[in-house]
């Protein structure tokens, strides 16, 4: 009658190193592994998919709004860290490549390589969260910065940080830069509130396209930013606002998921470090591999979605 | 020819060594990867919250025996049933057969030493006992008032309850599932012994992959769903409120989106057990196997495209309403397959009527009368009517208490012995049955007729021409009470004083069968080959019926 | 104890496609008996017949059968699109508004029901419509979501904040019939329902008009008077005189406070009760509160009809557009005074 669960036959059985007492054979093991860090991936991506259907829902019913507030974030910091994730994405599948070699050293700067990217990646998200943090555009009320006296250079001026990348938001450029220099307020904000003081020209060019007959606006628009037939800018604001909610949740849900890559890169550093991995016994490193690739595509959904709206959008006819 | 030796002989002996005799520390089950061990756990956490869940239950039937508000007032009951459900839904019905019966029995069944993960399995009942911890912490707290669907702006805005706490036990709670899904897949994949066939699986099998399939897919959507909620009561800010320019019908799509899934979730396993109930205790072959196994799979997919009819007067469209409630009626197809297929099964068999049987023809009866009442439910012109009237509390507590609950017990009473080495009263056993059948129906039946005179759900005190429903409802649920407590008794007596069991008590075919009870730790001492097809019964089972049919006479006789 | 009052299966069907949704209801029944009993029936005689004679027993060999498969698939599938389609005929009536109905505007809030015919007129927790004509809801809440049902009509929506939506109904029999919250919306739930009147159209427009219970309109200020607004707490004289006496005092002069002299008109009781600080009578107290927002036009015209009673004039009251100011004031006045009128006269 067999006991303990280590208790082998009689026979002398060659076990690869890292294989789990459940399994035959490596290849049992490695199929194993793969199918569950797919069907791992599969839900991460039913998780997202839920954040980009919210997405999408709030895009199509309000477009201009959703335009507008796109045109605030920073298009460089992103695409370049779109730059720097796919970049990590080719050094991660080096060091799958050099793991099943069997290549110590290459494998760990592999890795670290990998590391230096992803950390500069969340480098670059905290300056762009700290700059929404500076202008006033983090939709909870008491988490921006609270400023007491006027600040003219935080002004929150339309366009004016993008406006070496953005497509004019309107329409010519003598009336950007009257917009730029018409200061309606310098920045004070004392309870941290989210700040949104823009948003009029912008309606009003969309008014202009409806006069001219096009149809400029949607449905929900044309109940969702008027309150008793008037523009209302609160209820403008309440868009832009669901945007910048929706573009805190899921960055922030993927600086997480980058932070959690970090973590297992860590520790699949400090197992290539001691020489675990050969041909014989790489399925760590590819699978850790899997889920940095994911990370990357996400990023590479996310971009396009939040950052790159609008420019075109306004711009053109 | 059988390649495994004399195990499955059925002789009632009680094996020294085995899983549950490796081990007696506290440290040796809190941090074991044995998938059986996992089992008991969760066995021993769910029936806690089961009875906490009844308690619940027991709290708002007493509170109807009259048409006033006067047992508990408006905001507890308001509490009282949102934790029925809550508790019932995520922390009883969604793990209990795939975290109990499926953990113990799925790689038994298919011939493995354990699950393809199980360092997983254990992470995911840590995660079940965090989710579960928070969960009753903030009950205890207070609790939350918002129903167990938290639809907003209540619970976002308007409500005054822990709503954000008991989202986030939920929220960690669904990792639990998403894990033990990812576990069974893999393992069906990558796990079966040496000729197991996908087509030679017990259709316990195929259910536990069809529900793990949804489980997989379905749960991250409510977790994020969920998480959205929970940051949005916080920090106030949403996409769910239109106080602040956000959605309460996105709220509802997302939510359903994985809740309807949920309840096939709740019942795929339950079909499974009731297939190997039905199949064994007629003797017999399943009718229609392949049949029943794509059913399976056509549920958990159809399933994910009908959520609309959750919210057919919510105000979404009249096209979405006609979409969802077609692909309703074509979803309600499979579950009448597998029916007919498991009364073909009874057809010219070897019919015994034990205890586990007894839940499995009940099943069978109550599902069915709980999947007709669907077809009323997505019928979109009368569903209008019925919707949040007490006939939607009716059908769900047919399809999810008669349907899945019943194939627990029975599923549970059917592999006690071999879970535990022991046998219960039988006597005990069919008396329950019984009770829980009878109280059941008395319980739930009337609702129907309530819900068409139009009382709504939800509700703490009704005009008192509907009370003498209420009453007989309450009555059946002290009945149905009696059932569900009386296998606590009789199934713990016989941990200490059943007798043993053997390793086939009933000389039965299946894999699980063929390996001591309790089984090793490792479930099988020598790898099994599989060269029979599934349910065989005749020549090809290698069962010494014979030398079982001498012990019985020899034991009359004595 | 209501033991024995018998609880009818089918409520009162009372809208003109409740019939429809019964019918479905029926049919329902019918093919769930058409399966139930021969599936039960099976169960019960293949347990019987089948039972297990000899203790392990091997039955003979059953392989499936593609035919039975293919029936027991196509056949329920059948019944399920026949089911599928007369639910959305029904639906196509009850969904699609009709052009010429009357509207009726529904505020939900918690926990009460705000209605407001397109005349102007207000209701709590109430609905009264005249029977066969068509009706036409438009409905949002103010809050949170609830469910506006009258299972008498065989019909229900959701309330959603931020939007409107859509019942229409057309009532087939007088009656009083129960109007329920449908979606949990707190902690008054279940206590936030009501009633629909339906009316003969007749008995209807002699609502509309103010004419509730068929009174005059003296009887009516009397009703007003003496027990709905509590004049006559202060004006009913005996211990309880604080204030001015009534009786007889229509086209008579009154001395008021401060020294002018005015007489008693339609017009100056009507302002005694919107405004009663603006003229008070000498050597009394100007403790009177206001009635303003609390009494409709129509209840005014009543209230004076029943004063100049008091002086022994009879005959008609003065008709509301004399009475009254401009029209604009009436809704923005009345509004407000229906609403709490109404309230505190249905308490439930």
């Amino acid at each position: 009658m067999a006991t303990h669960s280590d208790t082998h036959h009689e026979e002398f059985h060659y076990h690869a190193p890292g294989l789990q007492h459940q399994f035959e054979d490596m290849k049992q093991q490695e199929e194993s592994v793969s199918i569950g860090m797919w069907m791992f991936l599969v839900q991460e991506i039913m998780f997202f998919g839920g954040l980009f259907t919210a997405y999408l829902v709030f895009r199509s019913r309000f477009p201009l709004a959703f335009a507008e507030a796109s045109n605030h974030l920073n298009a460089f910091w992103g695409g370049l860290n779109t730059l720097v994730l796919i970049v990590s994405s080719l050094t991660m599948a080096l060091a799958v490549y050099f793991a099943q070699k069997g290549n110590r050293n290459m494998q760990v700067i592999m890795i670290i390589l990998t590391m230096i990217f992803g950390a500069t990646f969340l480098g670059v998200k905290v300056i762009e969260y700290t700059d929404k943090y500076n202008t006033g555009l983090v939709p909870v009320t008491g988490w921006n910065k609270k400023t007491k006296k006027a600040d003219a250079e935080h002004a929150a001026e339309p366009a004016k940080k993008d406006q070496a990348f953005a497509i004019p938001l309107i329409e010519t450029r003598a009336e950007a830069s009257e917009a730029a220099g018409d200061h309606s307020a310098p920045y004070i904000n004392p309870k941290g509130e989210f700040q949104w003081n823009s948003g009029r020209h912008v309606f009003d060019y969309a008014i202009e396209k409806e006069k001219s007959g096009k149809p400029y606006l949607t449905a929900a628009e044309r109940v969702g930013y008027f309150s008793n037939g008037e523009f209302d800018p609160n209820k403008y604001r309440d868009k832009i606002r669901i945007f910048y909610y929706i573009y805190f949740v899921m960055t922030g849900l993927h600086a997480l998921h980058m932070i959690i890559g970090l973590g297992l890169m860590a520790w699949l550093l400090w197992a290539a470090y001691r020489g675990t991995f050969s041909a014989d016994y790489f399925a760590p490193v590819e699978m850790s591999g899997l889920y940095w690739h994911f990370v990357d595509i996400v990023w590479i959904f996310l971009f396009p979605l939040l950052y790159l709206l609008g420019r075109h959008f306004l711009g053109a006819h | 020819m059988q390649n495994v030796d004399a195990i499955g002989s059925g002789i009632p002996v009680y094996p020294k060594d085995n899983f549950l005799t490796n081990g007696f520390t506290l440290k040796s089950w809190l941090l074991t990867k044995d998938h059986k061990r996992i089992a008991i756990m969760y066995l021993i956490t769910i029936s806690l919250f089961f009875m906490a869940g009844g308690l619940y239950a027991s709290a708002i039937r007493l509170e109807l025996l009259t048409p006033e508000t006067d047992l508990l007032t408006s905001a507890t009951y308001n509490k009282v049933f949102t934790q029925h459900g809550i508790l019932m839904i995520f922390f009883f019905l969604i793990p209990s057969i795939p975290a109990v019966l499926g953990n113990f029995l799925l790689p038994i069944m298919i011939g493995a030493k354990d699950l393809a993960l199980p360092r997983i399995n254990l992470l995911s009942l840590y995660i079940y006992w965090v989710g579960g911890i928070l969960t009753v912490y903030a009950l205890l707290q207070g609790g939350v008032d918002t129903g167990w669907t938290f639809y907003t702006p209540y619970s976002t805005t308007f409500s005054n309850s822990y709503v954000m706490a008991v989202g986030l036990g939920i929220f960690i709670n669904g990792f639990s599932s998403i894990l033990t899904g990812l576990n069974f897949i893999v393992t069906v994949h990558t796990m079966r012994a040496p000729g197991m066939t996908w087509f030679r699986l017990p259709l316990f099998v195929w259910a536990q992959y069809a529900t793990s399939l949804v489980m997989i897919l379905g749960t991250p959507v409510v977790a994020i769903t969920v998480l959205l909620l929970a940051i949005e009561r916080t920090v106030g800010v949403g996409i769910f409120d239109p106080a602040i320019g956000g959605d309460p019908i996105l709220f509802q799509h997302m939510f359903w989106f994985y809740s309807h899934p949920a309840v096939y979730i709740m019942v795929l396993p339950g079909m499974g057990v009731v297939s190997e109930l039905i199949s064994n205790f007629s003797r017999k072959k399943i009718f229609g196997y392949e049949f029943i196994a794509f059913s399976s799979i056509a549920i958990a997919v159809f399933g994910f495209l009908v959520w609309g009819h959750h919210m057919f007067v919510s105000g979404q469209s009249m096209y979405a309403g006609l979409v969802f409630s077609f692909l309703t009626m074509v979803v309600a197809v499979p579950s009448a397959i597998k029916m007919f297929n498991w009364t073909a099964t009874l057809y010219k068999g070897s019919i015994s009527f034990d205890t586990p049987m007894l839940y499995g023809l009940g099943f069978m009866g109550l599902f069915l009368i709980g999947g007709l009442t669907g077809l009323f439910l997505g019928s979109i012109g009368l569903t209008v009517y019925l919707t949040d009237t007490y006939f939607v509390v009716a059908h769900f507590h047919y399809v999810m208490v008669g349907g899945q609950v019943i194939a627990y017990l029975g599923g549970l009473h059917y592999w006690w012995p071999k879970m535990t080495g022991r046998m219960y009263s039988e006597f005990w056993g069919k008396i329950s049955a019984m009770l829980v059948f009878i109280g059941f129906n008395l319980t739930f039946f009337p609702q129907f007729i309530l819900g068409y005179q139009g009382m709504p759900r939800r509700y703490a005190s009704y005009p008192a021409e509907l009370q003498v429903l209420n009453i007989f409802s309450t009555a059946g649920a002290s009945v149905l009470a009696v059932g569900f407590i009386m296998p606590l008794v009789y199934l713990t007596h016989s941990l200490f004083f059943g007798k043993p069991a053997g390793d086939n008590p009933w000389m039965l075919p299946g894999l699980e069968w063929r390996t001591t009870s309790p089984p090793p730790t490792e479930n099988f001492v020598t790898t099994p080959v599989v060269t029979w097809e599934a349910y065989e019964f005749g020549e090809e089972s290698g069962l010494d019926l014979e030398g079982a049919r001498r012990r019985e006479q020899v034991s009359t006789v004595v | 104890m209501l033991a024995s009052e018998w609880v009818p299966i089918f409520p009162d069907a009372a809208s003109s496609f409740a019939w429809q949704v019964d019918a479905l209801y029926a049919y329902l029944i019918l093919v769930s008996i058409a399966f139930t009993i021969p599936i039960v029936a099976a169960i019960f005689f293949f347990g019987v017949r089948y039972r297990e004679r000899e203790k392990y027993a091997t039955p003979e060999e059953m392989h499936g059968s593609i035919v039975l498969e293919t029936v027991w698939s196509i056949i329920p599938f059948v019944i399920s699109m026949t089911i599928f389609l007369g639910g959305a005929y029904v639906y196509f009536n009850q969904f699609r508004l009709p052009d010429d109905g009357m509207d009726v505007y529904v505020v939900g809030k918690q926990w009460m029901w705000k209605l407001q015919h397109a005349s102007g007129h207000r209701e709590i927790n109430e609905l009264h419509v005249p029977v066969g004509r068509k009706v036409k809801l438009t409905m949002t809440t103010e809050d949170v979501l609830h469910d506006f049902s009258i299972p008498a009509f065989r019909t229900k929506a959701d309330v959603v904040p931020g939007r409107y939506t859509y019942l229409w109904f057309e009532a087939t029999k007088p009656g009083k019939y129960h109007l329920y919250c449908a979606e949990y919306c707190g902690l008054n739930h279940s206590g936030m329902g009501g009633w629909i009147y339906v009316m003969e159209q007749r008995d209807f427009d002699n609502w509309l008009a103010g004419n509730e219970s068929g009174q005059t309109p003296v009887q009516q200020g009397k009703d007003l008077f003496e027990n709905k607004l509590g004049c006559a707490s202060c004006h009913a004289g005996g211990d309880n005189q604080r204030g001015a006496k009534l009786e007889n005092i229509f086209g008579h002069d009154v001395k008021l406070v401060g020294g002018q002299t005015v007489k008693v008109t339609d017009e100056y009781i009507r302002n005694s009760i919107l405004n009663p600080s603006s003229q008070v009578v000498e050597g009394f107290q100007p403790i009177m509160p206001t009635f303003k927002g609390q009494v409709t036009e129509e209840q005014l015209v009543s209230l004076v009809a029943y004063i100049k009673s008091l002086s022994g004039v009879t005959g008609s009251a003065a008709t509301p557009a004399a009475a009254a100011p401009a029209p604009a004031a009436n809704t923005a006045a009345t509004a407000p005074a229906a609403n709490a009128a109404t309230h505190s006269n249905s308490n439930r």
